[in-house]
């Protein structure tokens, strides 16, 4: 019962912090980047269309990671940065919960993004499909976006750069070394939902990259060892020098 | 204040398994504790210590007052030594906080939230049974109760400076830490501020708040901690610092129409110690201020030497640490 009031105590206010006027803006902006690519194309009239392709590309690659970025790296890291997480340090509880409600929050809140985003482009692109497809989808982008928030909130707390160093691994690891050398893709939480997707929704042409095992099995080392690393760092977490 | 949570009645009195009698665990023990940072040394084995009352650390900036409050409140681990909060090790021991209250220097406060959101997440935090009377009370104590329902944002810096302090007494702790309390405080909050921390150490609390202003140290504080470069150069009782402070040998510097006919004339009293006759003047080394103060007048007069300047060189709160230290 304690655990649960800490817990909704932490994620409330994380909530309301994340959906600040600003940032909400800007990741709305960012979501219905594929909506409005969808509504045109719609208007054009052109037929069918590759809506997988759509979705992989615009959701996947993009929405899903940078609202994880966005959302995971100051779900805590904002607050570690300007001090208004010493409130939250200085009480009694075990710093396990505050992780545990920061990653909850940010996977959630970069989910209902991507997610939307994800529903209503796949709904305006017309394809044959569109309740499975957006079902599959929507499935792969919580998973993702769980594993995202816990690998970015983790990094947040063991660097104070947690944001560029979440995007150099979003675009060079999952963007660009992926494409050079396929090993990579084994420790990609890109390929991981995509995995998850295919195998609920198989593809006709088979995708290269981690099958449902292997991304099972990222997503959850990436799960447990983020938490891990996440809530014994922050128990040792030393403020800056002021003075 | 009132309240069931009377900390003075059982809090810091609580005993420790010592040896022979028992003696009451101090707030806050610093035992030759030391912090670097690399080979910069910010904390240079300090030990004291605190029991309940008002104890001030008084230092310039950058003397390590913040670095010492992290650490009692911790938030900082120590390079050596142990650091202990009601009998319990302070570094990675979030049990510490049922009993312990800071308030940092740092803007700490989420700008978008009301101060009475701000409060009662505190308290819920807290697991206090009731989140929110906890929160009208702390709000009511520093004088916000009027703009508890504003964003937090629109606060001057004197009431975000309060609803920090709200922030760190919801739970009622009988351990205060307070970094630099009175910054950004017009003159009336300052005194309300001064009475509110009276109150509570007459309560029976342990409140430790850090200052480089010797006014605001001396109308609150029972006790001081001087802090210089790190070290810990006088503890004890005020008048006790302060006296040593004034006692000190001086240097004074003056201009005069002869300064070596008035040099003659100063040097046989028993309030000067020495005089340094230089190009641009005199440096007179004086020992009773007092003393001094009412023979340099009639001493220039009866020489019939006009003054042009007087200066007391020294007179700087670094170089009273400096002073302090080197004793």
């Amino acid at each position: 019962m304690n655990v649960i009031s800490i817990f909704m105590a932490i994620a409330g206010t994380t909530f309301r912090a994340l959906l600040g006027r600003r940032r909400s803006l800007l990741m709305g902006i960012l979501a219905l980047v594929p909506v409005l690519i969808a509504l045109l194309y719609r208007l054009a009239g052109e037929g069918r269309v590759d809506d997988r392709a759509v979705l992989d590309l615009l959701i996947v690659r993009t929405v899903l990671p940078l609202t994880a970025l966005v959302f995971g790296t100051t779900a805590l890291g904002a607050e570690l940065d300007d001090g208004t997480g010493v409130a939250l340090l200085t009480k009694p509880i075990p710093r396990w919960q505050i992780i545990l409600a920061k990653i909850a929050v940010a996977g959630a809140v970069s989910a209902i993004f991507a997610a939307a985003s994800a529903i209503v482009t796949e709904v305006l692109l017309g394809a044959a499909d569109p309740a499975g497809t957006a079902a599959a989808y929507t499935l792969g982008v919580i998973v993702g976006a769980l594993a995202y928030a816990t690998g970015f909130v983790a990094l947040s707390v063991v660097t104070s750069r947690a944001l560029i160093a979440g995007l150099a691994y979003t675009l060079l690891w999952e963007g660009w070394l992926a494409g050079i050398l396929p090993g990579t893709r084994i420790l990609s939480l890109r390929e991981a939902t995509l995995g998850i997707i295919d195998a609920v929704l198989p593809r006709t042409i088979a995708r290269d990259g981690l099958d449902l095992t292997g991304s099972i099995v990222l997503v959850g080392m990436v799960l447990i060892g983020g938490f891990l690393i996440a809530a014994t760092r922050l128990a040792r977490y030393q403020v800056r020098g002021g003075d | 204040m009132t309240g069931a949570n009377e900390p003075g009645s059982h809090g810091v009195g609580a005993p420790i398994p010592a040896t022979g009698a028992p003696s009451p665990a101090p707030g806050v023990e610093l035992d030759h504790v030391s912090r670097w940072y690399g080979n910069v040394v910010a904390v240079n084995d300090i030990s004291f210590a605190l029991g309940p009352g008002v104890t001030g650390l008084l230092g310039p900036n950058g003397a390590g007052k913040t670095t010492i409050l992290h650490m009692a409140a911790g938030l900082l681990a120590s390079s050596s030594g142990t650091v202990r909060v009601g009998g319990a090790p302070a570094w990675r021991n979030p049990s510490i906080y049922r009993r312990l209250g800071l308030v940092p220097e740092r803007e700490a406060v989420p700008a978008a939230l009301t101060g009475r959101q701000y409060i009662e997440f505190n308290a819920r935090l807290h697991r206090l049974p009731d989140p929110r009377a906890a929160a009208v009370r702390a709000l009511a104590m520093v004088d916000l109760a009027g703009a508890a329902d504003r964003a937090i944002g629109t606060y001057s810096k004197g009431m975000q400076q309060r609803v920090k302090i709200a922030g760190a007494l919801v739970h009622d702790p009988p351990i205060l830490l307070l970094d630099e309390p009175f910054n950004g405080m017009d003159p009336r909050q300052r005194l309300h501020m001064i009475d509110l921390l009276r109150l509570m150490a007459a309560e029976g609390r342990v409140i430790l708040f850090s200052s480089h202003i010797l006014e605001e140290v001396e109308r609150l504080a029972d006790s001081i901690l001087v802090i210089f470069a790190g070290r810990l150069a006088a503890s004890g009782d005020f008048r006790e610092i302060r006296r040593l402070m004034i006692d000190r040998p001086r240097t004074v510097s003056i201009r005069s129409a002869d300064d070596r006919r008035l040099a003659s004339a100063l040097l046989p009293d028993p309030s000067v110690s020495g005089v340094d006759l230089q190009p641009s003047g005199l440096i007179i080394r004086v020992s009773d201020g007092d003393r001094f103060a009412r023979l340099l007048p009639q001493a220039a007069r009866a020489a019939g030497v006009s003054l042009h300047e007087v200066l007391p060189t020294d007179d700087s709160l670094e170089r009273v640490f400096a002073y302090l230290v080197s004793r």
